[in-house]
């Protein structure tokens, strides 16, 4: 008896020690994979990277502003579309349709497209608005981000006016206000912090997004604000540039990596941050 | 009063991760074979005393014992103790039920096997003594491989009681058992505790005076970390030589 | 409820508008399958069903195509990455549910989703320049002299080992993924009661015996939904996997052949595709392949729903 509790005592340590080797496994990625971006980027790092477009194929020199602008206008426009229609449609789900089918059906729906490959929606954009226009556009880029944002936003939405109590919601029903006010003036405002997470997260989720580009707002080696044409974005850049021929494209995709890496692990971090001090600990 | 103690502890002191001083200095006798009543308000400590005895509190870090607990002459708080075989000389019932996710027969087979009772004759005749023990046999002898879960909540309580009788511990503790059951249910694990007291020490961490009356031999009043008095049942609830124990008595009577 | 704010035309209006925004959802997922579906039916026509996904023929120039090999190739990089993390992932779980003190246990786990929140591009970027290189020089040679050398094995360490290959593309898929089925098996962990888990120990079980006994069956529904629910992910990853698996449209035994997934096929081929049929095949590649994730992220939601209720009582 005693011989097979020490071999149960070695089990649990071996166990043990395991599952902590596991931890440090992703750990070591973790940090591995940060470094790495972090040791090439900033050594690429230029600030003409900011302010230059791109040199032609092979010649040194350039930058990637048209990319960083046509980013940032293709993911503000995404969230333009893609917020509202999130936040609306999450609060369809948590209040109008509350414990309604239709809102379970709908909320399931939104957590398998969370996860629908997002290549899958470049090649739908493509059919509806590059085909039938005939060219690429920035809208299109836009619209492809905004379908993978909204189910996010709603999805977290929903949760965040689900967690607003109840009597709140009484309290200001016995006042005499319709639904839509209480809704906007006071439901809303209990699940600000927690909306406005969704929606970072959200942006984090897109801002990285390469597939869903590569055939809607394509790219640009030009500097272009006209979002009727095709237009460059940094992570295509950096598809681009990676995979080319010259170092001074690597460096650059390295640099550019390294920015859009610190953007998104600062939006990510800041809405976890925001979350914690908001709702506690979970 | 010359019976022998079982358990012994002396000068205990527990302290909480945070520093909440939590037992103060308890003193007091286990016999053998006996059911032993812990009670007292919420917050007083009487859980907390009885996750003492098999040392549940090392679970989580930070927390810390002062002074000692001798079951059969070995101090338990020791740092040397292994606390597998303390853990497995002692046996715990909880508030609510606690069946593991396997059927009934693995539910019960399973503390014999970790004690490397692998043969499943030894095994079967074991799950059937700890089930008769238990006054469950007869509910469940046709249905030893359905899931735990399907037993209605008293019956798991039994089943509980079952599991940590079949490895033949030389303490029971129970910590409020029948607390999440309804009043039948609560009626046959009273007498269940009364007759198991022939075979093992029984200690019982009660709210319910009712219940500590009848069924307990000896009961500890605690109050915010002291054990406040230590006597025969009949003598706490009939003459108590303490005001504090008195006042909490006669208040919850009425 | 619901007469509350039937009365109020105001209330009317904008309970239209967020049911508007609500169905958005629906009209994409139908949306996606119809077109999708529209723009394959000439490939489909042409090629059928059956024999599209069998046939390993996939040929711009005579016009012939069959998604056998994108269809393996997807297989392969999913199945090789989720047996590599799966494993890691519920390792990371249990350290972080049961082993690491209370302190260690926010950081830790914060930090493993910090890997999820990192794009697939710079998965892409990292394999392409740093794994690669590291496969090709020490890893993969040392495998083709250690494991390559068994009689069976031998055939998944064929070739040169060149880093652009299955085995790479596999353990870029199971960096990312881990990430997910490490936090859904944690909050499936988290949900076994204390209790339960204090009985097993007041009956001597060990720590690893708790979590082995107790834990595990007590969660295996959630950590079986998270697992098909990385599944769904790595199916469909494009980025990471377009930079280190080629664009090989060959079924291979060795692991360390270049190949093609579905969506590596897609990100290289389609602005590419000069002909209709060509276009056509591709919209099927993606009908393939949403159908295949849809399916697969609904069986995981079933499960994680069915977790969810089990365990909430």
């Amino acid at each position: 008896m005693i011989e097979t509790r020490t071999k149960r005592k070695i089990e649990n340590i071996i166990a043990l020690i395991l599952c902590t080797l596991a931890a440090l496994i992703g750990l070591f990625w973790l940090v591995f994979i940060l470094a790495d971006i972090v040791v090439h980027g900033i050594g690429a790092f230029k600030l003409s990277l900011l302010l230059e477009d791109p040199a032609p194929p092979g010649v040194e020199g350039g930058g990637l502003r048209n990319a960083f602008v046509g980013q940032l206008m293709i993911t503000a426009c995404a969230i333009l579309i893609g917020v509202p229609l999130g936040v609306l449609g999450g609060t369809f789900l948590a209040e109008y349709a509350r414990g309604r089918k239709i809102a379970r059906f709908i909320s399931i729906l939104s957590d398998i497209m969370v996860s629908v490959p997002s290549i899958v929606i470049g090649t739908f954009i493509y059919a509806i608005l590059v085909r039938p226009l005939g060219h690429f556009s920035g809208w299109a880029g836009a619209v492809a981000l905004s379908i993978i944002m909204i189910p996010v936003v709603l999805r977290t939405t929903e949760d965040m006016l689900t967690l607003v109590p109840w009597t709140l919601r009484e309290a200001a029903f016995a006042l005499g206000a319709p639904y839509y006010k209480v809704i906007i003036q006071v439901v809303y405002r209990g699940a600000a912090a927690g909306i406005f997470t969704g929606i970072l997260l959200s942006i984090a989720r897109v801002a990285g997004e390469t597939a869903p580009l590569l055939f809607t707002s394509f790219n640009n080696s030009f500097f272009s604000v006209d979002m009727n044409r095709p237009i460059a974005s940094l992570t295509v850049s950096i598809f681009q540039y990676a995979m080319g021929p010259y170092d001074s494209w690597h460096a650059q995709a390295w640099a550019a990596s390294l920015v859009v890496m610190i953007f998104i692990l600062f939006i990510t971090i800041l809405g976890r941050v925001i979350l914690k001090w908001r709702y506690g600990k979970r | 009063m010359n019976l022998p103690a079982e358990i012994e502890v002396k000068g205990l002191n527990f302290y909480y991760s945070g520093g909440v001083h939590a037992l103060k200095n308890v003193n007091l006798p286990v016999y053998k074979n006996t059911v032993t009543a812990l009670i007292g308000p919420s917050g007083c400590g009487k859980t907390t005393l009885l996750r003492c005895f098999n040392r549940m509190h090392d679970l989580y870090p930070g927390n810390r014992y002062e002074g000692e607990i001798l079951i059969g002459g070995e101090n338990i708080l020791s740092g040397d103790t292994d606390l597998i075989g303390l853990r497995s000389r002692t046996g715990m019932v909880f508030q609510k039920p606690t069946p593991f996710p396997m059927s009934i027969f693995e539910n019960i087979a399973y503390g014999l096997k970790l004690k490397g009772i692998k043969k499943k004759a030894e095994q079967s005749e074991r799950v059937e003594r700890a089930l008769i023990h238990a006054a469950l046999w007869d509910e469940v002898k046709d249905k030893l491989h359905a899931s735990a879960y399907a037993l209605s909540g008293g019956q798991q309580q039994r089943l509980v009681i079952a599991r940590a009788l079949a490895v033949e511990p030389e303490v029971l503790l129970f910590d409020e058992p029948t607390s999440a059951l309804d009043p039948i249910s609560t009626a046959k694990i009273e007498d269940l505790a009364v007759s198991l007291k022939k075979d093992v020490t029984i200690i019982i961490v009660t709210h319910n005076m009712q219940q500590a009356a009848r069924i307990s031999d000896w009961t500890g009043f605690m109050m915010l970390g002291d054990l406040i008095e230590f006597d025969r049942t009949d003598k706490i609830f009939t003459s108590p030589s303490q005001k504090l124990t008195e006042d909490y008595i006669t208040g919850r009577f009425g | 409820m619901a007469s509350l704010y039937k009365k109020n035309p105001v209330d009317l209006l904008f309970s239209s508008i967020t049911a508007i925004a609500s169905f958005s959802v629906i009209v994409f997922i139908v949306g996606i399958f119809y077109v999708l579906l529209s723009e394959s039916l000439p490939a489909i026509s042409r090629f059928g069903v059956l024999n599209f996904i069998t046939s390993t023929d996939w040929n711009p120039v005579r016009e012939s195509f069959g998604a056998a090999t994108n269809i393996y190739g997807t297989f392969i990089t999913t199945t090789l990455s989720l047996l590599i993390a799966v494993p890691v992932a519920v390792g990371i779980a249990i350290f972080v549910t049961e082993i690491a003190p209370n302190f260690l246990k926010g950081p830790i786990g914060g930090a493993i989703e910090l890997l999820a929140a990192i794009p697939s591009i710079i998965y892409g970027m990292w394999g392409f320049f740093t794994l690669s290189p590291i496969m090709s020089t020490y890893i993969e040679p040392a495998l083709k002299n250690s494991l390559g050398k068994l009689p069976v094995l031998e055939i998944l360490f064929r070739g040169t080992p060149m880093g652009i290959d299955l085995l790479t593309a596999s353990i870029i898929l199971s960096i990312m993924i881990i990430p997910f089925t490490a936090s859904i098996s944690r909050d499936a962990f988290n949900l076994t009661p204390a209790v339960v888990k204090e009985s097993a120990y007041a009956l001597g079980a060990t720590r690893w015996e708790v979590v082995k006994n107790i834990v595990i069956p007590y969660s295996k529904l959630g950590v079986f939904g998270g697992v098909v629910l990385s599944l769904g992910r790595a199916l469909g990853e494009t980025m990471a996997v377009a930079f280190v698996l080629g664009n090989n449209h060959r079924i291979t035994t060795s692991l360390l052949d270049a190949a093609a997934t579905i969506t590596v096929t897609l990100a290289n081929e389609f602005t590419e595709a000069d002909t209709d049929i060509y276009l056509s095949s591709l919209f099927y590649l993606a009908l393939v392949l949403f159908v295949m994730s849809f399916v697969t992220l609904a069986i995981a939601k079933f499960f994680l729903l069915r977790a969810e209720r089990k365990y909430s009582r």
